[in-house]
């Protein structure tokens, strides 16, 4: 394998990074919100939560992505490859993230909220203040396995001309009639991805770990 | 035992005609109740009499079917005659004003010790954050725990969980204090720690409903005993008269039953 193809493979773990992070960014607040709705069971909009994230959870990424790419242009907005792939991603990840919190949610002590409104905190000020605070560790373990399992699905997108890791990799094995070395260099750069995101996890988990629990 | 008279007959607490019923039960038959500036009154009465849920009425944490709750004359939980309810951020507003003591100190575990206290002062009243950590710290101080003000609710022992609790309502300053069986969930040795805070405040002159079984307590400290029982008040009166010759056959036999 050449310097040449190495970089290619290089810029794909970039494109990965990119529109995975960017996936991330967008799925887990929109996984917390979706949640938030169907906790606090906000009529018509609890159950279009539940059927979003029924049907999402069901479709495979690669034909949601293809539904997107072509289905948004004749509805008259123009959409690139990248917007369609991040929109993929965010969407898959959130309905999966919306469980992680909701499990988290259900699971939040009962007391601790009505210590809450006793004391004369709103509904936001709790959530702000006495349950996010404590969700988002119980949510993280959840949260990162759900980030690794998306990182693995961002090939999906290569079904739409984006250049991320696998699809550099495929077409260097093409070029060269080697496909071994650029498969094999590209499981590690996704296995390397992985190992920094759930050490990410642990060191943050050691950072914030005291003062759980009642 | 230090009976203080009702410094006025100012009446912090009027509650009137609740009634509230969980599906066909019928947990509260009309029951109403007035405390006074600076009194305290006892809710006695067996499980299940209503006691617990006449408390929780009286913030709305639960809401009744039928009568009111005034305190210091301003309706909650309703606007302004009667018919429309309060908004959450209105109904929090009046929340404010009650302190609550709960059986399970409901402490937030995220939050030290004095973080606990200035919470509430903080985000909600919105006043200014070093007054209220000073207060917090006077608070603690007055309830034996000045050295805990940084650790972490997991670390105290029950009764120091339970004193915290106390500090936290003071710490807003409330009209009234509403304590929920505050010694139930306490091993024994660890009940006179907190009922000792109990007397201090009664005797200082905190408005208070306490629902509680320590029969000592209610027959020291409160000026009023209050006896439930089916979701209604059988009996109520000073507690020597009430303890000595009560006045009901319902009386007698919760009497008999829980005093030894």
């Amino acid at each position: 394998m050449t310097a040449n193809a190495f970089l290619s493979l290089l810029q794909g773990a970039g494109v990965t990074l990119i529109i995975s992070l960017s996936g991330i960014a967008i799925g887990v607040p929109l996984g917390l919100v979706l949640a938030l709705v169907r906790w606090r069971r906000i009529p018509g909009l609890s159950q279009v939560a539940a059927v979003y994230v029924s049907l999402l959870r069901s479709t495979p990424a690669v034909t949601l992505c293809l539904l997107i790419f072509f289905a948004v242009p004749t509805l008259g907005i123009e959409i690139g490859a990248w917007s369609a792939g991040i929109m993929t991603l965010a969407f898959v990840t959130a309905a999966f993230n919306c469980e992680v919190w909701r499990a988290g949610l259900l699971n939040f002590p009962h007391e601790q909220v009505e210590a809450a409104r006793a004391f004369g905190m709103t509904p936001l000020l709790r959530l702000r203040r006495i349950i996010f605070p404590q969700l988002w560790r119980a949510a993280l373990p959840g949260l990162v396995n759900e980030a690794t399992l998306l990182i693995k699905a961002s090939p999906a997108i290569a079904v739409i001309g984006v250049a991320e890791i696998t699809r550099a990799a495929t077409r260097i094995g093409a070029q060269t009639y080697e496909p071994l070395p650029p498969m094999l260099t590209a499981t590690g750069i996704y296995v390397a991805i992985i190992l920094v995101f759930v050490g990410l996890q642990r060191l943050t988990e050691r950072r914030y770990g005291r003062g759980a629990g009642a | 035992m230090a009976k203080k008279p009702a410094e006025t007959s100012e009446t912090v607490l009027d509650i009137r005609g609740l009634t509230k019923s969980f599906g066909s039960n019928l947990v509260l038959d009309g029951v109403s109740l007035t405390v006074a500036k600076g009194r305290t009154v006892c809710v006695l009465g067996p499980s299940g009499s209503g006691k617990s849920t006449l408390l929780r009425c009286v913030n709305w944490l639960e809401k009744p079917d039928q009568g009111a709750v005034y305190l210091s004359g301003r309706r909650i939980g309703m606007r302004e005659g009667g018919s429309i309810p309060m908004s959450s951020s209105e109904l929090a507003r009046e929340r404010a004003r009650i302190g609550m003591v709960f059986q399970h100190f409901n402490l937030w575990p995220h939050l030290t010790v004095i973080q606990n206290l200035a919470e509430a002062p903080i985000h909600v009243q919105k006043r200014n954050r070093d007054e209220v950590m000073a207060e917090a710290a006077a608070l603690l101080d007055r309830v034996g725990l000045a050295a805990k003000k940084d650790d972490f609710p997991s670390r105290l022992s029950g009764g120091q969980k339970q004193r915290v609790g106390i500090a936290r309502a003071l710490a807003m300053k409330p009209e009234l204090l509403l304590f929920d069986e505050p010694t139930s969930a306490l091993d024994p040795e660890l009940v006179g720690e907190v009922v000792a805070v109990m007397k201090t405040l009664a005797e200082s002159g905190s408005t208070m409903l306490v629902v509680t079984h320590e029969m000592g307590f209610a027959r020291e400290t409160a000026d009023e005993v209050v006896l439930m029982d089916g979701g209604r008040i059988v009996e109520s009166g000073e507690p020597s008269a009430f303890f000595k010759k009560p006045k009901t056959e319902r009386a007698r036999q919760f009497l008999q039953r829980y005093v030894s």
